[in-house]
């Protein structure tokens, strides 16, 4: 494993910010770290950085363990939020920077400068001062910094969140374009569960401090371990159920009965349990058109238009809210409806 | 013509409403114009250049100069550092460090010089302790160092630290993550970035310094810098005696003026 984080633990006076966290990234796979806002994740970054002192646990880079070792001494790339490019320097300057650092010399600083403005699209800019570049140059200037001295592990802690959307999903591409043509192993940290499900190998879930899940994007997206995995990757909305027969599965929405054929519960009879719903596996049918086993009957209370989709709210028969993903034209605010359910992406929780 | 009416009203208006303010602070700007003026106006009847030719003088402007440089290098060599863990670390006492810094800013400079003289005077221990090497820290050029430094540091200080404070810590982590240590990233990334405001406390420093009076008539009334020279003028022989001097020292302060608004970090640093 190239970077190992195991059993760290992190307190901010009494306020713990990170609770026993560990999961390693092997070499040349790209792991999104994902979460909300406020779940651990910079700490994470910057105790892995060597920038903060977990309070305990251990960090590994390469099998050898560096928790002790400070920042310059582990081999570790690293882009921020905010632009951290040096502004007394000029792009060439700044890629070198990390290359002097490093002790490589002249001669070569020279040509592998130029290799990585020439990864990041920026040859022509090498003698600007990073003032004269866009927001996007800028990180892709900060990336080509961090990629440069071939780090054993490249962090990117939020890169894209202070971009505007386009430029966020252009630059997107770009990090996958550089980890194929560089192979560095890297942890990329986001509370975008797309950018997260779009880049990455495997996902590591964080939710208030603690591992949540660990998975490829697919698996986590389709049979989520737990309901914040379900709700946070998927959107997908809970709705309270009752367990009224097994073999097949049949659960009870208020007085729709729900057969779930390819879901096996542990909960009895009568249990209640949790059911998650995905947006795009739910359809509106205007209610004169359904009959009573089309679905959940409820009424519209709120229409956007996506322009590629419609999100529709539905307050449900069982006095919970529905979120529908649909591309038909749905139906307006008030009127009464049948939320059609597709029983293969139900997930379950007891 | 009704496109000029409209841009007139606002205008008018806005001149109405600064009226008050504007003739308040009027009278504070005459009030400083003032005596410039009428200092200045003396000028015709002195000999400046044949008063400013005479050793005495030459020697006072010498020993401003010189020791006003040692005392800037002095207090930016050590208040830099100083500044920097400032910005940088809260520790057990750091409010304690933070008062002693600014106590010289408050209490007045004659009472400092006191407080100095029992410190190194010669009969304290420390100034005995110098004196046995045959060196006079009372007296001396490097009495003069000290209660300038003494004075004069504390702007350095504080200028550099809010300089430093308003440096992103994240590009320092990005400098050690780039494989450099903490005083290689302090010397090649935090100077740097804190240069106009580590400048512009630097001037302030000289300038204090170079107009020091109170603390370093306690501590080295001789050998005479501009300031206890044109004191000694003054009790001699009036306002005409120190104008040559004073007009040295003078323009000294307009470069000093000049070279802030040069440097042009001040009202950043302040605005931070």
């Amino acid at each position: 494993m190239t970077l190992t984080v195991d059993s760290v633990s992190h307190w901010y006076g009494d306020e713990q910010a990170v609770t026993d966290v560990s999961f390693s990234v092997a070499s040349g796979e790209l792991v999104a770290l994902l979460g909300p806002s406020g779940c651990g994740k910079t700490t994470l970054i910057q105790a892995i950085a060597g920038h903060i002192q977990p309070t305990s646990g251990r960090i590994s880079l390469r099998g050898t363990d560096v928790t002790e070792q400070p920042p310059e001494s582990r081999h570790i790339g690293l882009v921020f939020q905010q632009p951290t490019l040096y502004p007394q320097m000029t792009v060439a300057e700044n890629v070198a920077y990390g290359l002097a650092g490093r002790g490589v010399d002249r001669a070569k600083r020279e040509s592998v400068v130029a290799d990585h403005l020439e990864l990041v699209d920026l040859a022509d800019q090498r003698d600007a001062v990073p003032a004269a570049l866009s927001g996007g140059q800028q990180r892709r200037v900060e990336l080509a910094r961090a990629v440069a001295p071939a780090p054993d592990v490249l962090l990117l802690d939020e890169p894209l969140s202070a971009l505007d959307r386009a430029l966020r999903e252009r630059l997107c591409d770009e990090i996958d374009r550089i980890h194929r043509e560089t192979g560095v192993t890297t942890l990329f940290v986001t509370h975008d569960q797309r950018e997260a499900m779009s880049l990455a190998d495997r996902i590591v879930v964080l939710n208030e401090g603690r591992v949540s899940a660990i998975g490829t994007p697919r698996e986590l997206y389709q049979s989520p371990p737990n309901q914040f995995v379900a709700s946070f990757l998927g959107w997908s909305t809970p709705l309270a159920a009752t367990v009224s027969d097994h073999e097949p599965l049949v659960v009870s929405l208020a007085s729709h009965a729900l057969t779930l054929a390819s879901t096996t519960v542990s909960a009895p009879v009568g249990a209640s349990v949790t059911c998650q719903f995905r947006p795009e596996s739910l359809s509106v049918i205007p209610a004169e058109t359904a009959t009573a086993d089309d679905g959940i009957g409820g009424t519209v209370t709120a229409v956007r238009d996506r322009g590629r989709h419609y999100d529709v709210t539905v307050g449900v028969e069982t006095g919970e809210t529905l979120a529908v993903e649909q591309t038909a034209r749905p139906p307006a605010v008030g009127e009464t409806v049948v939320v059609a359910i597709d029983p293969q992406a139900v997930t379950v929780f007891s | 013509m009704s496109v000029r009416q409209t841009n007139k009203s606002p205008k008018a208006h806005h001149r109405l409403g600064l009226g008050i303010p504007a003739a308040l602070g009027g009278l504070l700007v005459v009030y400083f114009g003032l005596p410039f003026v009428t200092f200045l106006s003396q000028t015709g009847q002195t000999a400046i250049l044949t008063e400013l030719s005479t050793p005495g003088a030459r020697t006072a402007i010498r020993n401003s100069l010189l020791t006003a440089s040692v005392s800037t290098t002095v207090a930016t060599g050590l208040g830099v550092p100083l500044a920097y863990v400032l910005a940088r670390r809260s520790f057990r006492g750091k409010r304690l460090v933070e008062a002693v810094v600014v106590l010289p800013l408050i209490i007045p400079p004659v009472v400092g010089g006191a407080m100095l003289l029992t410190a190194v005077g010669r009969f304290s221990p420390i100034g005995a302790a110098f004196a046995a090497v045959g060196i006079s820290l009372t007296d001396s050029l490097i009495g003069i160092v000290l209660a300038q430094t003494f004075v004069a540091a504390p702007f350095v200080i504080i200028t550099a630290r809010a300089g430093f404070g308003a440096i992103d810590e994240r590009l320092e982590q990005a400098s050690r993550s780039l494989g450099y240590g903490p005083l290689a990233t302090w010397w090649n990334v935090s100077i740097p970035l804190a240069r106009g405001a580590i400048l512009a406390g630097m001037v302030l420093t000289f300038a204090r310094a170079i107009g020091e009076f109170g603390a370093t008539m306690m501590v080295a009334y001789n050998p005479r810098t501009m300031p206890t020279r044109i004191w000694v003028d003054f009790i001699a022989g009036g306002i005409n005696a120190i104008l040559p001097l004073s007009l040295v020292l003078l323009a000294v302060t307009l470069l000093i003026l000049a070279a802030i608004q040069h440097v042009g970090r001040i009202p950043t640093v302040i605005q931070r």
